[in-house]
């Protein structure tokens, strides 16, 4: 066991959070779109007047050989904002609002005036060749169960483009994410150990998605890890898929920076970021990006903040309070985990007041552990089910008409026919009395050369989902 | 608590304590401070808010550059006016200054150097579009003849604001008389302190249209979205159709003279064109007479808009006429019938013309009776010409008849290219 204590292990993160509302700067939905694109344009960026510093033949090749970008747009989610023909349009309200929501959960502070910045990109992935961003909250905290963890800054800032190709003297953006709004948020390195760095990611990421105004799904939640030992610089850590593998990519580059520090020793040692591999271990990136140039967007008015909005903006439930109201209503303690900060938390409170008769755990593995394991066993890339479904499903289950065993079936075949729900579900209606005795009384008659306890294993496994074994086995007696 | 632009800082409130760069800010009661991170934020000057001076901002360290001469290039000179492409931004402040120097031109866009040499940079002023007149024309005009009649010179480069640049562009081409170069005007729709600047690639195609043989004024910029090439329209018959797009300038009515490439191709396109003749002597002729006056007529526009110019003793009035060149003649409000006002102005010796508000195609005054009625009350139908080239054209035209039959006489003569006797179908919309 690594001894973080003695090692003085300082570790930080930086999550990077999509919102669900419009674009940042202006009217486009924040749609990605997996269709081929109904137009390109052609771009090239300059390097900007004066950063090169000489005009010799060497800076005039370097021009030439540079890449030019293609970006991908689509007919009704493009607008000219996202292909810089056009000045932003002002701060998305509602985004804004989350982003102060969030900062005043993280218990910030706020600038009294906010100014949008111009933050220089030059790899392609904005067609402006800079970024819109806005400090909006700072020197806030949260509280973990090892101690306070700093926020240093929460940001509001634009997407990027998503890069969809290259070849040696082109880079392709695809339109659609640039401009979603994201909220940035910078906690100070006071995490002293790798559980500590997972709680906190858990108890930020479960704050953002209690405002219930978040996006959701791959790519829309992106987190970076800063860490650094006694002895060794701060190296950064970017592409952190899941939040289960965090403590265990903390501890391995903890261990990979004491063996750099006992076989380099601290003089030859810098700064840089590395890549996460699927196998959690890390690969060198590129060194420590210098401070980005950064000016005001003067395209857009200054912002100021009302104090009065802020203090009347109601905080949504916090975490703990959730998890005492789950473990209320008698949830095992695994599935208050899965509900916490889950999407479908809402959901589970609206179902298991609606149908007071079911067990709140049955509705909770209904809603959350049943598709994930379909999703699975059929291998979908995605599988939602329909809100109605879980309606009609409870429904029935309320009023006696379906068994629960009969769930995963059903949510498995609506998987395979989402539009015939009805149907799907009516398929294991249980039987009346009359509808039974009629069956079992076929079954006998079809069957009336077998032994009775063999016919008992076929009739149970005819009417499987249709009706009560031990009603079966009664019939078939008589 | 007294502080400056420029000084660093440290600002305490009751929120905590903040070191960074005094920014210049939009209101007193706020202090705007650049902290450590880059991010600007605002601070209330409230009570309790103390702010300290514990240093200075150094200065923008400017690199210095003497751009080489290369024998086998030809040279251009490079008159700059104002506007966004030869602004420059102080990224520590978010100030814009203008550029002036040859090598604040060559450092927003070196390649220059690989296709010309910039013999000068000449700065007469520095104004927006929007503050452009006919003082500022002139003195654009006497620079271009001066420059272009230097032998060495292969042509002339104006840097301008976009918004006016259309208006701009048609004051040359009736004020150069015996154009015997190239004479490109370029803008930017993006400001140079950022990666897609688009000035930089009009730049280019500028000093490649100033290679080339089209001895015109035209207007040299994007041909489309993409930085994929330019085009050089004729300075008569082009208009900014775009509040914000690149390719903002249009030509109106004719095809564009050429597509300039910025690795240096140029294809002509229209073959209407004057050619460079070096032995030629350009002539400024800069006379303008500036009472004169542009009028939209709209749906129910009272004529007494016109009193007011006649009442202040104006030379003439471009009216932007409906159609085929309409205004109101027989209205059910007697009041609104311009037919009255009209010959009131023209009696008077005042010059109306009328250009189409369509902007595409010809007036034509024989089509509606109503239209004869106003070309017998002295309206003259000014062919295809844009409203805005009109204009610029009467003001010229006044300044150089002795009556109003000459002015009328200059102003149906094809002067500069104004009126396209041949419209191509594929001009429309181009």
């Amino acid at each position: 066991m690594t001894d973080y204590q003695k090692i003085e292990l300082k570790s930080g993160i930086e999550i990077h959070q999509q919102l669900d509302t419009n674009k940042l700067f202006c009217s486009c939905p924040s749609e990605i779109r997996q269709e081929k694109p109904d137009f390109f344009v052609k771009r090239e960026l300059r390097p900007l007047a004066g950063e090169l510093g000489r005009i010799d033949p060497a800076a005039i090749f370097e021009r030439k050989k540079r890449k030019h970008y293609v970006y991908e747009g689509y007919n009704y989610t493009t607008c000219l904002v996202e292909l810089d023909e056009e000045p932003p349009h002002s701060i998305n309200e509602d985004a804004l609002n989350i982003a102060l929501l969030v900062a005043k959960m993280l218990n910030c502070k706020f600038p009294d005036v906010v100014q949008v910045m111009r933050k220089t990109v030059i790899d392609g992935s904005n067609t402006s060749g800079f970024q819109r961003t806005a400090l909006i909250g700072y020197d806030g905290f949260i509280k973990t169960s090892f101690g306070k963890v700093g926020i240093q800054t929460v940001i509001l800032e634009e997407d990027a483009g998503r890069r969809t190709a290259e070849t040696p003297d082109s880079v392709t953006f695809r339109l659609d994410r640039l401009g979603i709004p994201l909220v940035e948020i910078a906690t100070a390195p006071d995490c002293k150990t790798p559980e500590q760095v997972k709680e906190t990611a858990s108890l930020i990421g479960g704050m953002l998605r209690s405002t219930g105004k978040v996006m959701r799904g791959i790519g829309t939640i992106r987190q970076d890890v800063n860490i650094s030992i006694k002895g060794h610089p701060r190296i950064e850590l970017k592409g952190v898929q899941e939040l289960y593998q965090l403590p265990k990519i903390v501890e391995l580059e903890a261990q990979r920076q004491m063996e750099e520090v006992k076989l380099r020793g601290k003089n030859k040692l810098e700064g840089h970021v590395r890549n996460v591999l699927p196998d959690l271990s890390t690969k060198f990136l590129r060194p420590m990006p210098g401070s980005a140039r950064m000016y005001p967007e003067t395209d857009l008015p200054l912002i100021e903040i009302d104090n009065h909005k802020i203090a009347s903006m109601k905080l949504p439930e916090s975490p703990e309070k959730t998890r005492e109201k789950l473990k209320h209503l008698k949830l095992s303690p695994d599935l208050v985990n899965q509900l916490a900060g889950s999407e479908e938390l809402a959901m589970f409170l609206t179902f298991a007041k609606r149908f007071p008769k079911l067990n709140p755990n049955q509705i909770a593995t209904t809603l959350l552990v049943t598709p994930k394991e379909i999703k699975r066993k059929l291998q979908l890339p995605e599988f939602e089910v329909p809100e109605e479904a879980f309606t009609m499903i409870f429904k029935a289950l309320t009023n006696n008409q379906i068994v629960k065993e009969s769930i995963p079936a059903i949510l498995e075949e609506i998987a395979k026919h989402p539009k015939e729900i009805t149907q799907v579900i009516s398929k294991y209606k249980l039987l009346s009395e009359a509808e039974l005795k009629q069956e079992i009384a076929k079954i006998k008659m079809e069957f009336k050369d077998i032994p009775k306890e063999k016919l008992i294993g076929i009739a149970i496994g005819k009417l499987r989902g249709k009706a009560d074994a031990q009603k079966i086995i009664a019939l078939l007696k008589k | 608590m007294k502080f400056n632009t420029g000084d660093k800082v440290e600002v305490k409130t009751k929120e905590g304590k903040f070191v960074g760069f005094v920014m210049p800010s939009a209101s007193e009661e706020f202090i705007a401070l650049k902290l450590e991170s880059g991010y600007n934020l605002g601070l209330k000057l409230a009570k309790g808010v103390s702010v300290k001076k514990i240093g200075t901002l150094g200065k923008e360290k400017q690199p210095s550059i003497r751009p080489p001469i290369k024998k086998n290039l030809p040279n251009i000179v490079i008159i700059t006016t104002g506007g966004t492409i030869t602004s420059k931004v102080d990224y520590t402040t978010g100030g814009v200054s203008p550029l002036t120097k040859p090598e604040d031109v060559l450092l927003a866009t070196p390649e220059l150097l690989d296709i010309v040499n910039i013999k000068k940079v000449i700065s007469p002023f520095a104004v927006f579009s929007e503050d452009m007149a006919a003082r500022e024309w002139q003195i654009i005009a006497k620079e271009v003849a001066k420059e272009l009649n230097q032998k060495d010179i292969s042509g002339v480069i104006v840097t301008h604001g976009t918004d006016t640049l259309h208006y701009t562009a048609a004051a040359l081409s009736f004020m150069l008389k015996n154009l015997n170069k190239p004479v490109a005007l370029v803008g930017g729709q993006r400001s140079s302190d950022r990666g897609s600047f688009d000035g930089g690639m009009n730049l280019i195609c500028a000093a490649n249209y100033c290679k080339s043989n089209i001895a015109e004024v035209a207007i040299v910029m994007h041909g489309n979205s993409s930085d994929n090439f330019c085009i050089a329209s004729r300075g008569t018959n082009v208009k900014k159709m775009h509040t914000s797009r690149r390719d903002a300038f249009r030509p109106i009515n004719e095809l564009p003279l050429a597509k300039i490439w910025p690795e240096g191709k140029l294809e002509l396109i229209n073959k209407n064109s004057k050619t460079r003749d070096n032995n030629k002597k350009a002539e400024a002729d800069t006379k303008f007479e500036g009472r004169i006056a542009l009028v939209k007529f709209f749906p129910g526009a009272n004529p007494e808009i016109l009193s007011h110019f006649i009442d202040k003793g104006y030379k003439g009035i471009i009216i932007e006429a409906t159609g085929l060149g309409h205004v109101s003649t027989n209205p059910f409000n007697k009041k609104n019938s311009w037919l009255e006002k009209i010959k009131e102005a023209t009696k008077k010796g005042i010059f109306i013309g009328f250009a189409p508000q369509c902007l595409y195609g010809r007036l034509d005054p024989y089509v509606y009776s109503a239209a004869r009625q106003l070309l017998d009350a002295g309206v003259c139908y000014l062919d295809s010409m844009l409203s805005e080239t009109a204009y610029i054209k009467l003001g010229f035209v006044l300044a150089h008849s002795k009556n109003r039959a000459e002015t009328k006489k200059l102003m149906l003569k094809n002067i500069s290219g104004e009126i396209v006797k041949q419209i191509l179908p594929e001009s429309y919309l181009y």
